[in-house]
């Protein structure tokens, strides 16, 4: 029964990708359609149903009878103050930990609304006014002169084929807008593209940056994160990130290092949705099974120390809306008491993972534990609790090798009070004198 | 002649039976408070486990229950139940419960269990009676019999409901010895190996058995180096010892332990020492004086050398345990404080008060050194009568150092640890009963021909042979030195309790001790009928005295069940409190079946027991370091407390607490001991001296330390707490137990919430929460402008956005003007 819930989960994610996912996409204002309408058509393409509106209409919802009703929220609309309609910070916070996927976009006129929604997330956004700055990374030709329009290079981009896409192949990326950074506390940050060290959040009409609150690679362009069930967010600085014109346009870096090449947006904003939408790193756990070795069940009671056990997990990725078999071969298996007793590698066989070892010798209720736990990943998590038991008393050994010497010796030792009764008790002693012989013979008679 | 004496022995044997079937029955009925007042219920805490342990038998089936692998008790350890529990208590019920069935009386295992402990005391008379009666005479042993049915010592572990293994050790002690007394009287090896089985029933039954494994070895040792070996001593003992051995080592929790560890060495030395004093009265007769000598002091030293260094070599090689812990405590009663705080934390594993041998004893523990003393003497007359030995006698005084043996060792153990008081009160009632009988065999024995009342003056028959005897010998022995031992050791005795106590209760014992400094006077000189009359009447009033106190202790003292709690209204009406039952039922009825329920090892045999749900620690304390662990848990802050309990996989948090109503043994004022034991195994991250005061006191009140408001114990005891009021002028979160409001009323939880309380808070369950689905920014680095603060907290936001959705659904949003960008 425990696996109940994680297939109830994998159920539901099963019902979820069956069907054409709802999007929400809310701009400042409508022309948001026509602003992003590459970003926005590429999502329709992937067979999705995108429902755009402004972030300030009164009719916004995203529960209807407790009910979410959208998959997926964009908000690209960096200058919401109050959201419109039952829409709020918290609501979207809500929407998250109901299993909605987020994908914020901001820019230098953040409103409040945003960047309370960052810090019910783990980041915050800089002040509203002010942009990341980078003197050394600028674009030259979309910039305005004040060098708020930035040009990232791949080694700023995270390492995950996942989130990113292939980072090798991607162009440079152009950025502009409001600099993020993750909380102390936040372990599940995913700094998805960070700034370069000279990057500094400040406001560009100041004559001067004093004290930029977020400066050098600490500052986050784009911030990621997947809360712990599952649910996936991004924080983008940036809105124009995703916008026709960043899209479609040449990098011309002020950075002689990076050559000019068309930008990587259109790749990497795919590969973010794609993410976001959980289209890619959504594995589940299709089965698990573990048993004796030459069995086929798991054992009616419990299992006994040392015995030889046999254990196999299922595992699928989903994959252009399929579920197939998941080919990773670093996925391990720990036997845990407290402490791990044993830990194995799966051996992957098309989607089918086992691991055979020996149980400890030691008794007491283990768990066998999946915890695979890999950036762009959903977190795959399954516990099996399994009691290991001591031996039977009739299950030892009758008579041990060892043992032999006693055996005989015991024996012996019976064969020998017997036969030292039957003297004892029947042994005469040869007769010296006749007379006496006979007397006790007259006796017996 | 042969008439009236048949129906004389007829007589006292009816006058026998009859006298042990009313304390029997006595015995049985004083034990029934518990139930009259409250219900059949099983008691306290380890009872608990007990029941449990049965009633998985009687469900499954011995072999079951032998295999059994409790994977609920202990998580994640689990405890092999089979081996480590001594069934002999679960087997005896099971039997009784299966006979019971197969005679159609069908009864619920419980009430087999609840009604053991006092079906067994009056066994336990039976075989007071036999013992008592082996060593001194039937009269001492009726006596004997009837005190220990009612003292209070003994019912203190054997009311109804308390089903607890020394409900039938202690019958199990006394009939073997008895055994051990007859089988050395009469050297058979019958009687021996019925002592060994014997033996084996109260391994089976207590880890107790140990005292009696010592004290045989120890009066065959007396007996051996008083020059007083017999072949009876030979054949009964190493009879005795060896198929003691081998039936304990068959209870799956003793195994190997009679072979291996050092409690069990010296039954196993003085084994050997008799095989070579066996040799030697062999030898003597068959060689010279010179041979034996060289073969004597020569053989013997090598011997006894060659053993010391073996058990030595043995005990490094790790072959032989050492000696544990629980035996050094023993001996040195602060090595359990500073060593295994675990132990010292028992309050039954405290020194024992003087005003606690009162009121367990009563008037037996004035008149038990009498009884000593009569037996001392006899040893004495016979040794100073050397010329007169005669071979029975000779064999009675053997006996005489056994019981003086099993007195002298008991009285030490209950002085060292409150529990033993239990082995103490045989040999107290014993001894009492020879004291009393000897006594009255004194007074009435002139007017016996007027008084037939008592049974003890037909029984005096071996007496007085004795008594010859021993007259004859006076005329050496100074008397003095009898008497004036004698009555000082009571004397002593009293006056100390007198002076601790204060009590006028006390005066009576001064009487008593002079009474038998004139008894024991009294032979010889003789005194006025009279005299006897009143000292008999007193000595009757004496015992009078002693039922009402027995009856008194075990009604009020004894005899509450501690799982429900009573206590009495401004008007005198009794209140049953019945948290801890109401607590556990929620756990049963509310929580997944598979729930791991967290909290000190005190509750968790009632937790499994009542409420079904796995623990992680309980009252078998085998494992110290994981109840450090629930130590550490309980003392350290909430996100250090979080960490231990995911890692044990907890899902409630059970806690005691008894501020509400004034209950003192909550897990506040045992909170220390926690602290202790955590600091035991951890010592860089619980510190003991964090938990006090500046002054160094242990207070959760005004002074309290930062260290101790902030950990796990205080904030789950006190959550919520500060909103009670006592009384009108009286603060918010008067704590009634401590008598003071506490430190810190004021108490969040992050990591766990509060699952119930029970009416009277006396039980307090908490949940783990979960981790938090996301991480939010609890202090925002860059303020939010329009909001008040600088800091941006959760609380403020919510009651913002409430404010706005109060507003209506269908509200218009606010988007900020967009600057006019150079380039846009």
């Amino acid at each position: 029964m425990r696996w109940l819930p994680t297939l109830l989960l994998v159920a539901s994610i099963g019902i979820q990708q069956s069907f054409a996912d709802r999007v929400l996409v809310l701009g400042e204002t409508a022309a948001v359609k026509d602003s992003h309408s590459v970003f926005l058509n590429s999502i329709k393409e992937r067979g999705h149903e995108l429902t755009v509106r402004a972030a300030d209409d009164a009719q916004l919802a995203l529960f209807k009878h407790g009910q979410l009703i959208f998959d997926h929220l964009f908000v690209l609309a960096p200058g919401v103050q109050v959201f419109g309609g039952s829409l709020s910070p918290v609501e979207i916070s809500k929407f998250v930990d109901a299993g909605g996927n987020v994908l914020i976009a901001a820019g230098s006129n953040i409103g409040d609304a945003l960047r309370e929604v960052a810090v019910e997330h783990g980041f915050e956004f800089d002040e509203a006014g002010t942009a990341v700055i980078d003197h050394h990374n600028y674009d030259q030709t979309l910039d305005a002169g004040d060098h708020t329009t930035i040009v990232v290079g791949k080694d700023q981009i995270i390492s995950a084929e996942l989130i990113v896409g292939n980072a090798a192949k991607l162009g440079p990326v152009l950025f502009r807008g409001v600099g993020l950074v993750s909380g102390k506390s936040n372990n599940l940050a995913l700094n998805i593209v960070k700034a370069s060290g000279t990057a500094f959040s400040s406001d560009p009409k100041a004559a001067r940056a004093v004290n930029p609150s977020i400066a050098g690679s600490r500052t986050l362009l784009i911030g990621g994160l997947q809360s712990r069930n599952n649910a996936r967010i991004v924080f983008s600085g940036s809105a124009e990130f995703f916008s026709n014109t960043f899209l479609a346009s040449k990098t011309n870096s002020v950075n002689p290092l990076v050559q000019g090449a068309s930008s990587g947006n259109a790749e990497l904003a795919s590969a973010i949705s794609k993410w976001v939408m959980k289209e890619s790193g959504v594995i589940r756990v299709k089965s698990v099974n573990h048993h004796k070795k030459g069995e086929t069940v798991p054992p009616a009671e419990d299992y006994f120390i040392t015995e030889d056990v046999v254990y196999t997990i299922e595992i699928e990725e989903l994959k252009n809306g399929k579920w197939v078999p998941f080919q990773g071969k670093d996925v391990q298996l720990e036997f845990v008491r407290i402490d791990p007793f044993v830990r194995a590698t799966l051996k992957n066989n098309n989607g089918r993972l086992s691991a055979a070892f020996k149980l400890p010798d030691v008794l007491g209720v283990f768990k066998f534990l999946v915890d695979y736990r890999r950036v762009g990943y959903t977190h795959l998590y399954d516990v099996q609790q399994v009691s290991v038991r001591p031996l039977w008393h009739t299950q030892y050994e009758r008579f041990i090798r060892s043992a032999y010497p006693y055996y005989a010796s015991s024996f012996s030792m019976m064969a020998g009070l017997v036969l030292f009764s039957i003297v004892y008790l029947y042994h005469k002693d040869t007769p010296i004198k006749g007379a006496k012989v006979l007397d006790s013979e007259k006796k017996k008679n | 002649m042969t008439s009236k004496t048949t129906s004389r022995v007829g007589a006292t044997t009816l006058l026998t039976i009859v006298v042990l079937a009313l304390a029997w029955l006595v015995g049985f009925a004083s034990r029934l408070f518990a139930i009259v007042r409250f219900e059949s219920i099983i008691h306290e805490f380890d009872p608990w486990f007990n029941y449990r342990a049965t009633h998985h038998m009687v469900q499954h089936g011995f072999y079951k229950f032998l295999n059994w692998f409790d994977e609920r008790a202990w998580y994640p350890l689990g405890r092999i139940v089979g081996g480590t529990v001594y069934p002999g208590l679960m087997v005896t019920s099971g039997l009784i419960h299966w006979i019971l069935d197969s005679l159609n009386f069908h009864v619920h295992i419980r009430e087999v269990c609840v009604f053991l402990a006092p079906t067994f005391s009056g066994l336990t008379a039976i075989a007071t009676y036999f013992l008592t009666k082996e060593l001194w005479s039937p009269g001492a042993g009726l006596f004997a019999a009837c005190f220990i049915a009612i003292s209070p010592g003994y019912t203190s572990r054997s009311v109804a409901g308390s089903y607890d293994n020394e409900g039938i050790a202690i019958f199990a002690l006394q009939f073997t010895y008895f055994l051990w007394v007859k089988s050395l009287k009469t050297g058979s090896i019958m009687w021996a190996s019925m002592c060994a089985l014997s033996y084996f029933y109260m391994v089976s039954a207590w880890g107790g058995y140990v005292f009696i494994i010592n004290l045989i070895p120890l009066h065959a040792l007396a007996l051996i180096i008083m020059g007083r070996y017999s072949s009876r001593l030979f054949v009964s003992y190493t009879s005795f010892y060896c198929l003691a051995t081998i039936l304990s080592m068959q209870v799956p929790f003793v195994g190997f332990q009679p072979v291996r560890t050092s409690e069990h060495m010296p039954a196993f030395g003085v084994f050997g020492l008799l095989q070579i004093v066996a040799l030697m009265h062999y030898a003597r007769n068959r060689i010279t004086r010179q041979q034996f000598m060289t073969l004597f002091v020569g053989g013997l030293t090598i011997l006894g050398g060659l053993a010391v260094v073996v058990y030595f070599a043995l005990v490094w090689g790790g072959y032989v345990a050492p000696f544990s812990g629980r035996f050094y405590s023993l001996w040195d009663t602060g090595y359990a404080k500073i060593h295994i705080p675990i132990i010292a934390s028992v309050s039954e594993h405290q020194p024992t008060t003087w005003v606690s041998f009162f009121f367990d004893l009563h008037i037996t523990a004035a008149v038990f050194p009498v009884g000593l003393w009569y037996c001392i003497k006899k040893v004495n007359d016979e040794r100073v009568f050397s010329e007169f030995r005669l071979r029975f006698e000779r064999q009675a005084n053997n006996l005489f150092i056994s019981v003086i043996l099993y007195a002298v060792s008991a009285v030490y153990f209950a002085g060292v640890m409150v529990r033993l008081m239990l082995t103490l009160t045989p040999a107290v009632c014993v001894l009492a009963g020879i004291g009393f009988s000897y006594t009255f065999e004194k007074y009435l024995k002139d007017e016996e021909t007027k008084e037939r009342s008592s049974s003890t003056s037909s029984t005096a028959k071996d007496e007085k042979l004795y008594d010859k005897a021993a007259k004859n010998v006076k005329s050496r022995v100074p008397d003095c030195v009898n008497s004036n031992v004698s009555s000082p050791v009571s004397c002593v005795l009293s006056v100390r309790l007198c002076v601790v106590d204060g009590n006028s209760h006390y005066a009576f014992f001064f009487c008593v001790s002079f009474m038998f400094h004139n008894a024991n006077e009294g032979e010889e000189t003789g005194v006025s009928s009279n005299v006897r009359t009143i000292i008999s009447i007193i000595l009757v009033i004496f015992l009078l005295m002693f039922v009402v106190h027995a009856t008194y202790v075990t009604s009020n003292a004894y005899s509450h069940p501690s799982v429900v709690l009573q206590s009495s209204t401004s008007n005198g009406d009794r209140l049953i409190m019945d948290d801890f039952r109401e607590a556990y039922h929620w756990l049963r009825e509310n929580t997944a079946d598979d729930a791991r329920v967290m909290s000190w090892w005190d509750y968790g045999y009632q937790i499994a027991g009542m409420a079904n749900r796995t623990t992680l620690v309980d009252n078998n304390t085998w494992n110290n370091s994981h109840i450090a662990l629930v130590g550490k848990a309980m003392s350290s802050n909430e996100s250090a407390a979080y960490e231990i309990m995911t890692e044990l996989d907890v899902d409630y948090i059970l806690v005691i607490f008894g501020g509400v109503i004034g209950y003192s043994g909550d897990d506040i004022n045992k909170f220390l001991w926690m602290v202790r034991i955590a600091q035991g195994e951890h010592p860089k991250d619980i510190r003991e001296e964090n938990y006090f005061t500046a002054s160094g006191e242990y207070s959760t009140g005004a002074g309290a330390s930062e260290t101790m408001l902030n950990c796990l114990m205080y904030k789950m005891s006190y959550y919520r707490f500060g909103e009670t009021r006592v009384g009108y002028n009286q603060a918010g979160g008067f704590d009634r137990t401590r008598g003071y409001v506490i430190g810190k009323t004021d108490i969040k939880l992050e990591y766990i919430e509060e699952a119930y309380t029970t009416e009277n808070w006396l039980v307090r369950i908490y949940k783990r929460k979960k981790l938090p689905n996301r991480p939010t920014v609890k202090e925002a680095t860059i303020p939010i402008k329009g909001k008040k603060a600088t800091q941006v907290n959760k609380q403020d936001l919510t009651l913002t956005f409430n404010f706005n959705s109060l507003q209506g659904k269908n509200k218009k949003g606010v988007i900020r003007p967009t600057p006019t960008s150079a380039k846009a």
